[in-house]
């Protein structure tokens, strides 16, 4: 279970939970009944092993317990501050039958912080090279792919088009949430490794990619994530609306031009990002803010950590409501009219599913009006090279081996999957590199 | 109502209102400690071990005290270099009159310790006229810093039988003889003093150990400037041996003594435990340094509950009915064959008597990999029960009786 939230911290923008204290990692880590097959790390999508560090733990290893985190998952880090345990490690934990789940996130944060108290120590490298692979896009997958690859001796370009590392937990989790020293950290593991990074590099075209190749880079992974934010109609063309990516951003690095001061936030969307959307506004000083969500509140797709979180950060949930109409002047919204509603089918959570019920309509005030509904691949994804098949939202279509339709070249992250967590992206990461390996090693056999 | 049950015991001809004294240790050091225990309800005290200062100078070595931890779990046992009292006879003379004086129901048991035959004498003496019910004699402190004392004297069987004598010499009270633990066989040093007169035996003594070692400067604790020794060890972690020794003491034809025992002793289940062992007097000193004079409360309580429950009307009716179950290993019953159960409804999955059956013992227990229970191969089991001491779920596995023509002694490989 994890550890409580310091209120005052969201409010700051500080990191949110404290790194447990030896003496309660010690505690933490004795109450694990150390399984025979470790559920928790069977649930792992990055493949982290917490079965594993939290015996090294147990058993004063702590510098083991590092070792394994960021060997298994090289933004370990970063997930012990931002993953929805109790959807994955804490899920199938066996004590829970007893007692609460093991703090698994508190635990490998507090292994990565005391073992890195004496200095991060460089991480294994040969001198032998597999061969050159490029990276495009160096957000979780990408790092995941890079740091897996490197592991098999391959020589690894990242190429970013933004200016560092990280993708959505660099600029898009907020701070209370997401320390930016965690992914420091992760970050100088990774350039350990001997991972390069070619920033301010857009390499999203067909002539890049002919490029990478005649540079003599044997294969591509593509994880570039997802940029197009969906919109609805109703709010297009407003000053005062605009999506979450582009808030967050703006809540994490240029706080002061919102200026929300005891100003009112509507944010419309019901998962892990509306909410961190709406916290952060919160925490920027903003008066009221409102979640408005089709879902209700036992549908919402954000985790029950989350819901926590803006709860206790007096979030004032419009669940179960669509909006229907607004009132503005000068294309700036003043106020927002809404509507509760019913699934005209059970389990569809669609807003053509969705049945307003009479009577309950409401407005609310709103100085921003923040859309938090999807996000979907970029449109230069389409021009990445000739024959690249996407499919549905623009998602890149691939393979059970992260193959995409272009041999060479492999797919994984968000990009592909729709968005997802940072761990999973690690997985389809670390997954896709040892495809990539497969691959190379089976064309070299040839 | 509450009923309360009749703890009362007779021990040495001296009546105790309840079987529960502090052991001879700082926590019976003054009056106005020992007075605050009389009033939380302790029986008796046994008083802190006196000196005279005149025949040698008691310094207490500081730090004192180190703790052996088991993992998060603090405290399970305690090291001391503790010496006896250091406070001058007249004071100690004078605290002893004064408790007998206000608490004349409660047994004031005064620990003496000389450094030669008068000594002991002065001080059996001294204690007598101060109004104490019975005498102690510390044979067994494993750290006095003076060559020819504690438990040196308690592994000398003809200093132990000359000291009871002499004591038993100087004073009409009864005496009982402090054992140390330090020893293979305890029987011939109680013996020892039952030759010289003792009236009953207090044991145990703590243990020499060595609990920690600071891993910064490779000293052991505690680390008494640069140096450490291997010193008196006490509470839960010695309980263990200390039963031993007690049902020792209790099962010994030749001895037949009553019995005082110390180590480890927390709780009314702790008490009886040594009651049903032999004892007839409890002492406790490391559960008080730990939680206070307060436990006796629940002792007492818990005790007395124990015996409504089971329609015991004196605790005479106990003592010892657990060492008498106690036989040599030879005499077990051979054809006594157990194989453990697991009770699926309760199994959690976690495995743990999986892998210390598989690794510990004879690959007996099963792990469905779907389900995620346990469950025992009867035919491979040899019913150690380790399963079951692992076992994080408390009330999971048990045993069963097999019949042993089926069952395969040697471990099948």
């Amino acid at each position: 279970m994890k550890s409580p939230v310091d209120p005052l911290k969201v409010a700051q923008f500080e990191n949110m939970r404290a790194t447990l204290t030896l003496q309660a990692a010690i505690k933490e880590a004795n109450r694990c009944l150390l399984c025979y097959d470790a559920p928790c790390s069977a649930d792992c999508p990055a493949g982290t092993d917490p079965g594993k560090f939290i015996r090294q733990l147990k058993f004063y290893n702590y510098k083991g317990a590092a070792r394994t985190i960021r060997n298994n998952n090289i933004l370990g880090n970063v997930c012990a501050h931002i993953c929805p345990v109790e959807k994955l490690c804490e899920k199938a934990c066996s004590i829970k039958a007893l007692e609460d789940p093991i703090n698994i996130g508190g635990l490998q944060g507090f292994a990565i912080e005391y073992a890195s108290q004496a200095g991060i120590e460089a991480m294994d490298r040969s001198k032998k090279t597999s061969g050159k692979i490029a990276v495009v896009g160096g957000g979780p997958a990408g790092i995941g792919c890079a740091s897996a690859l490197a592991k098999l001796d391959y020589d690894v370009c990242i190429f970013e088009r933004s200016q560092e590392a990280g993708g959505v937990p660099r600029w898009n989790i907020p701070e209370f949430r997401l320390p930016a020293e965690a992914l420091a950290h992760d970050i100088e593991n990774l350039l350990s490794q001997g991972v390069e990074f070619r920033y301010n590099t857009d390499v999203q075209s067909e002539e890049a990619v002919t490029k990478l190749l005649e540079d003599g880079y044997e294969a591509i992974f593509i994880s570039t994530g997802l940029s197009r934010a969906f919109a609805l109609d109703l709010l297009d063309g407003y000053t005062n609306s605009i999506d979450y990516i582009t808030f967050l951003h703006k809540a994490k690095f240029d706080r002061e031009s919102l200026d929300l001061k005891n100003k009112n936030v509507a944010v419309i969307g019901g998962g892990s990002v509306a909410i961190d959307s709406a916290v952060s506004a919160k925490a920027c000083g903003a008066a009221k803010v409102y979640l408005i969500s089709l879902e209700h509140l036992s549908e919402l797709p954000a985790d029950i950590e989350e819901i926590k979180l803006a709860r206790l950060m007096n979030i004032i949930f419009k669940s179960g409501s669509q909006i229907t109409g607004l009132t503005a002047e000068n294309k700036r919204i003043s106020r927002l009219q809404g509507i509760e509603i019913a699934w005209k089918e059970a389990g569809k959570f669609s807003p053509e599913n969705a049945r307003p019920i009479a009577g309950t309509e409401f407005s609310m005030l709103a100085d921003l009006v923040i859309q938090a509904i999807g996000t979907r691949p970029g449109l230069e994804i389409k021009h990445f090279a000739k024959g690249l098949k996407t499919q549905g939202k623009g998602t890149i279509t691939v393979n059970d081996r992260f193959e995409t339709s272009i041999p060479g070249i492999f797919a994984g992250g968000d990009v592909v999957n729709g968005g997802a967590t940072v761990v999973q992206a690690v997985g389809e990461g670390k997954n896709a590199a040892e495809s990539i390996d497969n691959y190379l090693s089976m064309r070299r056999n040839k | 109502m509450k009923n309360k049950a009749n703890l009362n015991i007779d021990f040495c001809g001296v009546h105790f209102e309840n079987p529960f004294c502090l052991s001879s240790s700082p926590v019976g050091n003054h009056a106005e400690m020992c007075a605050r225990a009389f009033e939380a309800g302790w029986g008796g005290i046994v008083y802190k071990t006196l000196n005279l200062e005149d025949s040698f100078k008691i310094v207490m070595p500081s730090p004192r005290l180190s703790a052996y931890h088991y993992h998060d779990k603090r405290f399970v046992g305690l090291q001391n270099a503790e010496q006896i009292s250091d406070r001058p006879i007249k004071d100690n003379i004078r605290d002893i009159a004064w408790l007998k004086k206000n608490y004349p129901k409660k047994v004031l048991i005064s620990s003496i310790m000389g450094f030669c035959e008068n000594d002991w004498a002065v001080l059996a003496k001294m204690s007598e006229d101060a109004g104490a019910d019975m005498l102690e004699l510390n044979f067994s402190c494993p750290q006095m810093a003076h060559k020819n004392a504690g438990h040196k004297v308690g592994q000398d069987f003809h200093a132990v039988a000359a000291f009871t004598e002499v004591v038993k010499r100087a004073s009409r009270l009864p005496v009982m003889a402090k054992m140390t633990p330090n020893i293979t066989d305890i029987i011939p040093v109680a013996l020892a003093a039952k030759d010289g007169g003792a009236d009953a035996i207090s044991a145990i003594n703590t243990i020499r150990a060595i609990t920690d070692i600071d891993i910064s400067n490779y000293t052991p604790l505690p680390n008494i400037h640069g140096h450490s020794s291997p010193t008196g060890f006490s509470g839960p972690a010695v309980k263990p041996v200390a039963m031993r020794f007690v049902s020792e003491l209790y099962n010994s034809k030749s001895l037949s003594l009553p019995i005082s025992a110390i180590g480890g002793i927390e709780t009314w289940i702790d008490a009886l435990h040594f009651l049903l062992l032999g004892a007839t007097n409890l002492q406790v000193t490391t559960g008080i340094l730990r939680y206070g004079y307060r436990i006796v409360e629940d002792m007492i309580e818990g005790l007395s509950d124990f015996m409504i429950d089971r329609n015991i009307s004196s605790l005479n009716e106990i003592i010892g009915l657990a060492a008498q179950k106690i036989v040599d290993p030879s005499d077990f019953e051979s054809r006594y064959q157990v194989v453990s159960q697991i009770d699926q409804s309760k199994c959690i999955g976690c495995g743990q008597c999986y892998i210390s059956c598989h690794d510990g013992a004879n690959q007996a227990i099963v792990l469905d990999p779907e389900s995620r229970k346990a469950s025992v191969d009867e035919e491979r089991c040899v019913g150690c029960l380790l399963c079951k001491h692992v076992c994080p779920v408390w009330d999971c596995i048990s045993f069963k009786e097999v019949d042993t023509a089926k069952v395969k002694h040697a471990a099948i490989f």
